[in-house]
This record gives C-alpha cells, sequence and structure tokens, in this order.
C-alpha cells in the first residue's frame, strides 16, 4: 500500500532567451513591490542621493588636486581658507553620500522584511482555509515551507534592489560626467560598463549550473544523512558504521566537486572583475596625458576622472549578486503564487450534508446516513451506508484492515466529501481523535484548549474521564507543563490520552475516535471507555477498535466488509450468527489462540 | 524545524580564535598551504595600489609643469600593466587555493562527522537530537561552506589589501600615515562598539526566525486537529505575532548596519582633508611632492574601502564560528562502546551469556541531580540455545539488559559475558557476525527489498537472498508482491505495511546466520495472515540459536523456554511459563488479565 503523496513540483523556471528573462523579473519585482510601495520609493530616493553624491565627489576630488594641491607645491601657494572650504565641501559631500547609504538600506530592509510578512501570512491565512483533505495530499513540510523559506526567498530580490537602480542611476550620471569633463576619454571609459556587465552575465550563467548541481548534491546529502542517522539502530546492529560512512562520504565528494568547479570559475571571474578597470585606468592616465599636453584636460581633471572611474567600477562587481538571486526568488515566488493561485477546495461538509442542531421535541439523531457513498480519489471506499445513530448511543465500526472503517469515521468528522446519499449530522460539536495524536510544543493549558477559555476545573475532569489527570499530576507542574521538543516527552498512550481529554474539555457531543485508545493496555483502555459513559450520559461515541473487549464495551457494532455494512446488531449476536464475524474477531484474538496450540 | 543547540555545546565554551585552531586541527586541509595563499593574495592586492603609484610617478615626473614626457609615461603605463596582469593571475590562484582547500578541508571535516556520529552511543541518538545530529553535517556545515566563499574570502582579499595599502602609506611618508592611523583610529573604537550591538540583534533574528518557521510547520501539521476545534483563527494570530517579532527585529538588524555600512567612507573624507592640509602645510620641505600627495591621497581612499564590505561580513563570521564550535562539540562527545585494544575471538558453536552484577544507570540530565538506575547489580545466566522471555512494565530495564547484550551500551559497573568472552574485548565485527538484534520499529532504507536484505552482508547472491526467503517461509508472501525482492519499499519503508516491514527485518537477520538473536517485540497490530506468517518465520529463525525475546505479548512469554519477569531493574520472577503459572505470582496475575483483554 504506497502511500499517495501529491508533492507539488515546482515549475522549471523558462529562462531560454534573455528577453523573456527580462520580463519575468520584471514582473517579479513589479508584483512584490506593490505591497509596499512607500518604502520603496524612499530607498529609491536615497539611493540616488548616494549616486549623485558619487559623482559629485569627483569634482570635490578636482577641486583638492586643482586648487590646493598643485598651487600648494606650485608657485602661488595655497591660503588656509582655500584648503578649509574646499574640505568643508569635500566632507558635506561624503556626509550627504552616507545619509544616502543609510536611507537606501534601512527601507530596503524595511521592504524586504515587511513585504515578507504580509506574504507569509497571507499564505498561511489560505493554507490553513483549505479542508483537511486538501493537506492530507500534500506533504505538511512543503506546505510550510511556502509560507516559510519560499516566501523569504522570493523576497530577497528586494535587499539588493534599491542598490541596483542606484548603480543604473550612477552609471547614466557618471557615464554623462565623464563625457562632459573630456569626451573622447570620457566615451572610451563609459564603454567599459556594458563590457563588464556582460562579463557578469555570462559568468553567472556559467556558473549557475555548478552551483545548481550542488544544491542538489546537497539535498541529497542531507536526505541520505537523515536516514542514515535514522537507522543508526540497524547501521550499529549490522556492524556497518564504515559502509554507511562511505556511501555518504562519496555524496560529499560528488558535493565538493561542483563546488570546486564552481570556484574555479570565479576566481578567474573575480581576477577579470578586479584587473580590467585597473588596466583600463592605466590606458586612461596614459591617453589622459596626451589629452593634458594638448590642453584639453587638467590634472586635477584627470585625477577626478580616474578616481570617478574607480568608484562607479566599484558596484559593478556586486551587481553580479543581483543576477544570482534572481532565479532562486523567481523559483521561491513561483512556489509562493502556485498556493496562493490554488482556489480553495470547498468543505466535504457543504456537500449533501445538512447539520440539523437538535431541538428539544425532536427524536435525537445524531448521525443519519442514506446511500452514502465516499472514497479517495475515484475509487469508492465505502458504498451505500445507510446509518442511524441516536443521542447517548456508542457504535463500535469493525472490519478487516481495507474495509473501509476509518474512512467512514472521516466521513462522519466532514473530512473527507460524500460522493452521493445524503447525511444529516445533529451537532456542530463533532470531535475527532486521531490515532497519531497531535500536540503542540507549548502548555498543556494551550494543547487542551486550544485558546479558548475552558476554566481548568472542567479540564481536570477532561483529564480525569480519559485516564491522564494521574501523569498530569505527576509531571508536578499541572496545566502550564511545556509540552514537547524543550518540554516533558509523553509515551505514545498518554498523547492519545490527552487528545482524549481536549475533544472532551472542548464540550463535543459526537465524540468519533479512531483507534484511539490503541498504545493504551487493555485495563486502561477500558477503565477510559467505561469513564466516557459515566462522564455524560448524551455523549454519542462512534469507535474504530479491533480489541475483542473493547468492542464488547459498545451498545452495537457495524462490521464493515469491503466498504459495505455486512451487519449492524449486538457484538454477542453478530458473534452467535455472523460467520465472517466470527473469523475476523478470532483473527483479531490469534495471538491469544496461538497459546493453546 | 529548530536546531536544539544542547550537544555538548556548553561543555567546553570555546573562544573564537581556540575553535578556529581545534577546527584546523580537525580537518588540517584548511590550513594546508595557508602561507602561500596568503602571499599570492598580498602580491594580489598590489595590483590595487598600482594606480595611486601610477598617477603619483605621473604628475611628479611625467607631467611635472608645462611639458609632458609621453616616452616616459608610456613606460610607465606598460610597467603598470604588466603589474596588474601579473596580480591579477596571483589573486586568482589565491582565490582558488582558499575556497579548494575549504571544500577539501569541509569534506573531511563533513566524513569525519559521519563516522563519529554513526559511533557515537544510541544515548546520543534519541529522538530529540536527530534533528540537530543532521543539522551538523548539513546546515553547520554549510554555515562554514558559506563563511569560505564570501566572508573568508573577503578577510582575506581585504586584510592583504588594507596590509599593502598601510606599507604603500608608510613609504609614501610616514608622518603623513601616521596621521591617517590617527584619524582612523576611533573608527576602529565605533566598529567594535556597533558591531556588538550588531551581533546581538543578528543573534536576535536567528532566533526569531526559527520560531517563526517552527511554529508555521506546527501549525500546518495540526490543521486538521485546529480546524476539528474552530482553532485556525488564534493558531494564525500566534503565527502572525512571530512574523511580526521576525520583521522587526530583521528590520532592526538591518538600520544598524545601514549605519555601520559607510562608516568607512565617512572616516576617509575625513582622513583625506585632514592628510591634504599637513601635507600642504608641510610642503615642499618636508621632501612631499603634489603626486605624491595625491597618490597618498588615493591610497586614502583605498585604505577605508575594505570596511564596508567587514561590517557585511561581520554576522556571517560569526554564524561561521558558532556553526564550527557545534561541529567541533559533536566531534567531542565521546563514541559509544570503544572498541577493545586487544581483541579476543569468539569461540565456535552456539553461545550463551552471562550478566555478573550489572548495574547500569544514564547519565543525569541538567535538570536532575540524582542519576536514574535502570539495573543494579543485575546477575543472569543464559545458556546455549535457551530462548528466554524478558517480560515487565515499560522502564523495567527489559530493552536495557537486550541492549547491554548486543554492546549497544556498555554496563556501569560489572560485566557482560558472551561464550566466555568479556563484551568489552570482542571486535564489533565479530561482534555482528555473531549476534543480530531485530529492532522494534524496524528502519529500512529507501530502496529495494534486496538491498535492506545485503544490508547485512552485501555480497550475499540472489541465491542466498531466495534462499533465506524459503528458510523462513515467506516465498508466498514475497510472491505477491509487485516486483518480487525487487520491491521498492519506499522512505523508511512506508510503501510496506508494519507487518511486512517485520518480515524483511526477521529475513535481514537469518542472513547474518547469528548465534545469538535479540527480538524486540512490535507493538503495532497487524492483520492475522500477516500474524501468522510472522510467528512462523520467528520461530524458524529461532531455532537452535541463543534467543532473547523482549516480549510485549505474553503469547510469545508463554512459547519461550524461560520467562524472566523484571521489575525496576531486578529480577521479580525467573522459570518457565508452566512454573510461574503455578507459582501464582505476578506474572501469573500479567497472564491472566492480558487473556481476559484479548478474550471477549
Amino acid at each position: 500500500m504506497i502511500r499517495a503523496v501529491v508533492r507539488i513540483r515546482s515549475e522549471t523556471l523558462p529562462v531560454n532567451t534573455s528577453l523573456n528573462r527580462f520580463v519575468v523579473a520584471k514582473n517579479l519585482i513589479r508584483a512584490l513591490v506593490s505591497f509596499h510601495r512607500g518604502y520603496f520609493v524612499v530607498a529609491v530616493s536615497g539611493a540616488a542621493v548616494f549616486a549623485t553624491a558619487t559623482v559629485v565627489s569627483s569634482y570635490g576630488v578636482k577641486l583638492v588636486i586643482d586648487d590646493v594641491i598643485l598651487p600648494a607645491f606650485g608657485r602661488d601657494g595655497v591660503s588656509f581658507g582655500t584648503w578649509f572650504v574646499t574640505s568643508l565641501i569635500v566632507i558635506g559631500i561624503g556626509v550627504v553620500r552616507a545619509c544616502g547609504v543609510v536611507v537606501r538600506r534601512s527601507f530596503a530592509g524595511k521592504l524586504q522584511w515587511a513585504t515578507a510578512e504580509t506574504l507569509a501570512n497571507r499564505v498561511l491565512r489560505h493554507v490553513m482555509s483549505q479542508p483537511a483533505y486538501w493537506h492530507r495530499s500534500r506533504m505538511t513540510g512543503d506546505v510550510a515551507a511556502r509560507a516559510g523559506v519560499d516566501t523569504d526567498a522570493a523576497v530577497a530580490i528586494l535587499a539588493p534592489l534599491p542598490f541596483s537602480t542606484s548603480i543604473a542611476v550612477l552609471l547614466v550620471v557618471a557615464g554623462t560626467w565623464l563625457i562632459v569633463t573630456d569626451a573622447w576619454l570620457g566615451f572610451f571609459a563609459t564603454m567599459v560598463f556594458p563590457a563588464m556587465l556582460v562579463m557578469n552575465v555570462v559568468y553567472q550563467r556559467k556558473v549557475d549550473r555548478f552551483y545548481r548541481s550542488a544544491q542538489d548534491e546537497l539535498g541529497e546529502l542531507s536526505e541520505a544523512a537523515h536516514e542514515s542517522f535514522d537507522g543508526v539502530l540497524v547501521v550499529k546492529a549490522f556492524g556497518a558504521e564504515e559502509r554507511e560512512t562511505e556511501r555518504l562520504a562519496v555524496i560529499s565528494r560528488r558535493l565538493q566537486t561542483a563546488r570546486t568547479r564552481a570556484i574555479d570559475l570565479r576566481s578567474t571571474f573575480e581576477a577579470l572583475i578586479d584587473a580590467t578597470p585597473s588596466l583600463v585606468n592605466v590606458t586612461i592616465i596614459g591617453l589622459g596625458a596626451l589629452r593634458i599636453r594638448s590642453g584639453d584636460m587638467t590634472v586635477g581633471d584627470l585625477s577626478s576622472f580616474v578616481y570617478l572611474f574607480t568608484l562607479v567600477t566599484l558596484p559593478l562587481r556586486i551587481v553580479s549578486y543581483l543576477f544570482s538571486e534572481l532565479p532562486h526568488s523567481l523559483s521561491g515566488w513561483d512556489r509562493v503564487q502556485q498556493v496562493l493561485r490554488e482556489p480553495l477546495s470547498p468543505t466535504p461538509r457543504s456537500i449533501n450534508t445538512s447539520i440539523v442542531e437538535r431541538s428539544s421535541t425532536m427524536a435525537p439523531v445524531m448521525v443519519e446516513m442514506e446511500h452514502v457513498f465516499a472514497g479517495h480519489g475515484s475509487e469508492d471506499v465505502v458504498s451505500d451506508v445507510n446509518l442511524r445513530v441516536e443521542q447517548g448511543d456508542t457504535l463500535a465500526i469493525v472490519g478487516a484492515t481495507g474495509s473501509g472503517k476509518t474512512t467512514l469515521l472521516q466521513v462522519i468528522a466532514g473530512l473527507i466529501q460524500i460522493r452521493s446519499g445524503s447525511m444529516v449530522i445533529g451537532t456542530s460539536k463533532v470531535g475527532l481523535v486521531f490515532q497519531e495524536a497531535f500536540l503542540f510544543s507549548e502548555s498543556l493549558r494551550y494543547n487542551l484548549s486550544l485558546s479558548a477559555d475552558t476554566n481548568s476545573d472542567t479540564l481536570w475532569k477532561a483529564l480525569e474521564v480519559a485516564c491522564a489527570a494521574e501523569f498530569v499530576r505527576e509531571m508536578g507542574v499541572g496545566l502550564d507543563a511545556e509540552l514537547g521538543e524543550r518540554g516533558v516527552s509523553l509515551s505514545g498512550g498518554q498523547r492519545q490520552r490527552l487528545a482524549l481529554a481536549r475533544a472532551l474539555a472542548m464540550g463535543c457531543e459526537l465524540l468519533l475516535l479512531d483507534d484511539t485508545t490503541s498504545a493504551l493496555d487493555p485495563t486502561t483502555e477500558e477503565q477510559v471507555l467505561r469513564n466516557l459513559g459515566y462522564f455524560n450520559q448524551d455523549l454519542t461515541t462512534i469507535l474504530v477498535a479491533s480489541r475483542p473487549s473493547t468492542i464488547a464495551l459498545a451498545r452495537s457494532v457495524l462490521y464493515l466488509d469491503d466498504g459495505r455494512i455486512a451487519a449492524h446488531a449486538r457484538h454477542a449476536d453478530l458473534l452467535a450468527t455472523n460467520v465472517g464475524y466470527r473469523a475476523l474477531i478470532s483473527a483479531f484474538e490469534h495471538d491469544r489462540s496461538k497459546d493453546a496450540s | 524545524m529548530t536546531f536544539t543547540d544542547d550537544i555538548t555545546e556548553d561543555l567546553r565554551r570555546r573562544g573564537a580564535v581556540d575553535t578556529i585552531r581545534a577546527g584546523i586541527a580537525e580537518a588540517p586541509a584548511l590550513g594546508r598551504g595557508l602561507a602561500v595563499t596568503f602571499l599570492l593574495a598580498l602580491i594580489g592586492a598590489a595590483g590595487r595600489v598600482t594606480i595611486p603609484v601610477v598617477m603619483q610617478q605621473a604628475i611628479d615626473n611625467g607631467l611635472a609643469d608645462g611639458g609632458v614626457r609621453v616616452g616616459y609615461i608610456t613606460r610607465l603605463c606598460v610597467v603598470a600593466g604588466v603589474v596588474v596582469m601579473f596580480a591579477a593571475v596571483s589573486q586568482r590562484m589565491a582565490v582558488f587555493r582558499l575556497g579548494s582547500a575549504a571544500e577539501e578541508g569541509l569534506y573531511g571535516l563533513r566524513v569525519r562527522l559521519f563516522d563519529h556520529i554513526h559511533r557515537l552511543s544510541l544515548a546520543d541518538h534519541n529522538e530529540e537530537r536527530r534533528g540537530a545530529l543532521v543539522g551538523r553535517v548539513t546546515s553547520d556545515i554549510e554555515t562554514l561552506t558559506m563563511f569560505f566563499a564570501w566572508g573568508g574570502l573577503a578577510w582575506m582579499l581585504n586584510l592583504s589589501l588594507m596590509f599593502v595599502v598601510a606599507c604603500a602609506m608608510l613609504a609614501y611618508d610616514w608622518v603623513l600615515a601616521l596621521v591617517a592611523f590617527a584619524v582612523v583610529a576611533p573608527l576602529i573604537v565605533v566598529l567594535r562598539l556597533v558591531q556588538k550591538r550588531l551581533v546581538r540583534a543578528y543573534d536576535g533574528v536567528r532566533t526569531n526566525n526559527a520560531g517563526m518557521l517552527s511554529l508555521m510547520t506546527e501549525t500546518v501539521s495540526g490543521v486538521e486537529t485546529l480546524q476539528a476545534y474552530g482553532a485556525v483563527e488564534p493558531a494564525l494570530s500566534r503565527v502572525q505575532d512571530a512574523t511580526a517579532r521576525r520583521s522587526k527585529t530583521s528590520i532592526r538588524a538591518g538600520i544598524i548596519g545601514a549605519f555601520l555600512f559607510p562608516s568607512g567612507e565617512v572616516f576617509s573624507v575625513f582622513t583625506v582633508t585632514a592628510v591634504v592640509g599637513i601635507g600642504v602645510a608641510r610642503g615642499q620641505g618636508a621632501g612631499l611632492s603634489a603626486g605624491a600627495l595625491v597618490g597618498f591621497m588615493f591610497l586614502t581612499y583605498r585604505f577605508l574601502e575594505p570596511i564596508a564590505e567587514f561590517t557585511e561580513v561581520i554576522d556571517q563570521t560569526q554564524t561561521a564560528v558558532a556553526g564550527l564550535r557545534r561541529v567541533l562539540g559533536i566531534l567531542d562527545t565521546p563514541i559509544g562502546p570503544p572498541p577493545p585494544s586487544d581483541p579476543v575471538t569468539l569461540p565456535n558453536g552456539r553461545l550463551g551469556i552471562a550478566l555478573n552484577e550489572v548495574s547500569f544507570y544514564y547519565a543525569p540530565r541538567e535538570d536532575e541531580t540524582t542519576p536514574t538506575n535502570v539495573l543494579s547489580n543485575l546477575t543472569l545466566i543464559i545458556p546455549p540455545s535457551q530462548h528466554v522471555a524478558l517480560v515487565g512494565e515499560s522502564g523495567s530495564g527489559k530493552t536495557t539488559i537486550a541492549r547491554l547484550i548486543a554492546r549497544l551500551a556498555d554496563p556501569t559497573s560489572g560485566r557482560v559475558v558472551i561464550g566466555g568472552v568479556n563484551l568489552k574485548h570482542v571486535a564489533n565485527d565479530d561482534l555482528r557476525r555473531r549476534l543480530t538484534v531485530v529492532p522494534q520499529e524496524p528502519f529500512l532504507f529507501a530502496d529495494s527489498i534486496a538491498y535492506n536484505l545485503r544490508f547485512a552482508d552485501p555480497l550475499a547472491s540472489d541465491g542466498q537472498l531466495q534462499r533465506a526467503v524459503e528458510e523462513l517461509g515467506l516465498e508466498e508472501w514475497i510472491a505477491t508482491l509487485p516486483d518480487g525482492l525487487d520491491t521498492q519499499v519506499g522512505q523508511r519503508g512506508q510503501a510496506l505495511s508494519a507487518g511486512e516491514r517485520q518480515m524483511v527485518a526477521l529475513l535481514r537477520a537469518s542472513l547474518v546466520n547469528p548465534d545469538v538473536l535479540i527480538l524486540d517485540e512490535a507493538t503495532s497490530s497487524v492483520d492475522a495472515l500477516t500474524e501468522v506468517r510472522l510467528a512462523h518465520a520467528l520461530r524458524k529463525l529461532s531455532e537452535g540459536r541463543t534467543t532473547i525475546s523482549i516480549a510485549h505479548r505474553l503469547s510469545t512469554a508463554a512459547r519461550a523456554d524461560r520467562v524472566i519477569l523484571l521489575a525496576d531493574g531486578q529480577v521479580m520472577e525467573d522459570g518457565s511459563h508452566e512454573d510461574l503459572m503455578a507459582r501464582r505470582g505476578q506474572y501469573s496475575m500479567m497472564y491472566e488479565s492480558w487473556l481476559a483483554a484479548t478474550r471477549t
């Protein structure tokens, strides 16, 4: 019985042509920015101030050289006043430029994290509104990742975004300035910008392959390590420690190879992107000397030219980070959009089911099913079920593995849609308790009340009924004990009893138990089931069970065979009259009968 | 999921420098050739001071008042071009050497970790720590990878650059250089102050981030429960609080970083004006030239350029050191039962087992003062080929006895003897060939059944596998599987039912052909047919072997040669099922009540 898990695959990105890539990136950025446009505008304004101040600062360098340094060492000399004013200008420009950086970075951070918050809450609200069967066909970790790491990946592009826009502004303004300073040299220098951008793009494309394969290897390694540590008892039992280490080492080696290849490529790229501006600068100085000789430039002009060119090429080295962030952000955004675009599935209760809160005069029917067909996917697991359960009844659903016991219980609980037929439920207070009890890493009080304002007496009463009060008291901290990873660890049977207590504390009127007491020893199980009867005469209980002693406690038994009701009668009567039922019960008892042999 | 930091991290708190030194000791490839790498990085950095030097030379010698010496400038530029290219090649080599040495070192560290973790005792392998252990070999090592790829590289290149620039500044004019350093000095104080706040802020970000992610996972996992009890809204508002907290701390850390980032640039304008002012005041008399001052100005800008990048990699560095510390913490954790220094070979034939005054307790946890005794002074002799069932409530010591015999743990005091040899003197390989454990929840690897069987014996032929199946009478079951022995079992064997997983585990154990068999009985209920098959296979498997069963069903106890009832680590009753029943003691009471519960 291979468990069917629909894993939502992240679509591979259509990045075949650069135009396509550009359009996709533009749409992503536009969508992300729309959440908090104000922050974006402020951040980009800061970036613009930074870019402008950077260009202007080269004018400051020219002033220092032409008006202070050269005259000081020349014939004219320089006054203190000139030095002072020039210094103020240089400092002023520097401070304005720094302010631009502070505003840009602060607001880029606000933009990124505020967007992450908005998006994460939206995704989580959406998935939590999907009915249980939607969740069952998906992996929890994957769904949670959409709100968590995927959202973070999507918004990661927002951090360098204002900086990138400032680079664009910087390139345009600086290019113009350089050309204005000296058309001939300026033109030569600005040609380097697109060349460095192209280098960035080419490198990014090439290195991406290695980073991607490294990422895949890392995923494989993590999965294999998880498996190997999970199975450590088996590994030790067969003395396979070395073999397992070897298996993991092979994957690690592949990871290392992919990473080392990326480093090889990167070291060449880094050296090139560092050396290019220096080489261009050397050429500029050589050519600049000719321009100075012809009187078209001053030494200050040339120095500010070199200074500005160096300043502008600095961010060009970093612009590759933006490109590298893009595919990651895109796939995160895609995965987020996949869940958000999925329409909310209808709740199973809305189809062919009516909830009729019992009125005092009417007969207290709790469950009434007529010709109900239901199942997972396209196959019916339960067929043509007709059932009537009255208030205060206890009904045991009994059947072989795969006969549809759990499915029937989940139909009643409203977790599975009815395909045809109709069902009436006599209360909205239905408590379903699963075999695997789900507890939150929170206080015991939270786990029992789930934020509802239930008073302590009610909670203790519920714990008593579920035979859980004793071990809770033994923990010594009462209802405020923390459960889970950093708190008290509980056995399977204790967890089941707490989950049952939760259903009782919530004041449910129809209690559905899906093998809920399977981890308890038979004596405690019997005690719990008897307590339920004393606790509330009007409580209706439907339980899936396989222990004969448990089944015998129910007022009647619904015997399921291959999804159909084979019989519905008292346990003793069924044993006496139904051959199939007798065979099934003796199979359950098999363990005992073997002793006789 | 949060990775708990508990594993021995607190045992030995190391400083950052000690941590790095210990890390290099564990992964020697990290430190290999580091000196040459740094030398190459220094040569590489020389390429980045070329421009200021060329400017100075050009202004002083090539562009001297009036005349421009084209020939000199051309020669200067050619030489500078060659220097830049040479430096670029050096830098390329330095970057590659650092990166590949880091990858080699981290590979070694990973493998050391895998090996060590596999050898840790089972006490260090409990549920709660599983996630943390996987975290060590993946996310913690990843923080180191990220560090070497970005932060480490930045430290190397920028420190070399600052060093080379500082040297060049001192060479030009030591007085001006000292002036520049004096103006920069307060920056170090500012950086240290703000850096502390930044590190704290990032710590907050990490905590809140981990909290947010685990709360999200928990909320989604609990969706059925939350919906069933109409508690979705309060759960969502808890998550909203967590995301808001995460945003707030992240934004705060971002703002601190935003102020820190341009601090180098702000200081550089102050330094430049001071340098120019004093340079001009000292004038030619001090041997300065206009070119030297311009060159010096450019060097000053270069000197403070790396500050911005440093502020960016502080957090990454901190994270990497913390990651390394956690990794070292694992390697410091002593491994499980230590291998014998002078192994004794087990005798041939069926093996008997003896426990001589064995005591065992788990080391006390932080919140407990007294250790919990699991076994105290227990003596037990199991003759060869006997089938013993251990019975008792959970916590009575059954599992511990089985683990001690399988040497998955060593007793705190006393001796476990197998075939007349102290277990501590038996080589692990020898023991594993003679003794096998079938755990309660048989773990299967995500591969075929055949792969899982060969886990016991990698060299087993197809014929041997087939024979094992026939011996245990499971050929009928194998025939029902879609691909027979090649059927894939899925992750952790989930494609099979609990009973089927048991059958694979029994087959796997039978391939070892052990003399001693330890069976931890499963508690999960299985359907009738599987039950029959399992019982038959078990009987076949244990035939003639010394067998110790941890019995959860008393029917198993009833079938054994001998039943030992344990309570609080002591033997309460010991004898055959019939004897104990006749004695009308605790065992017979347990048996009666179990019988009543399973009967109608």
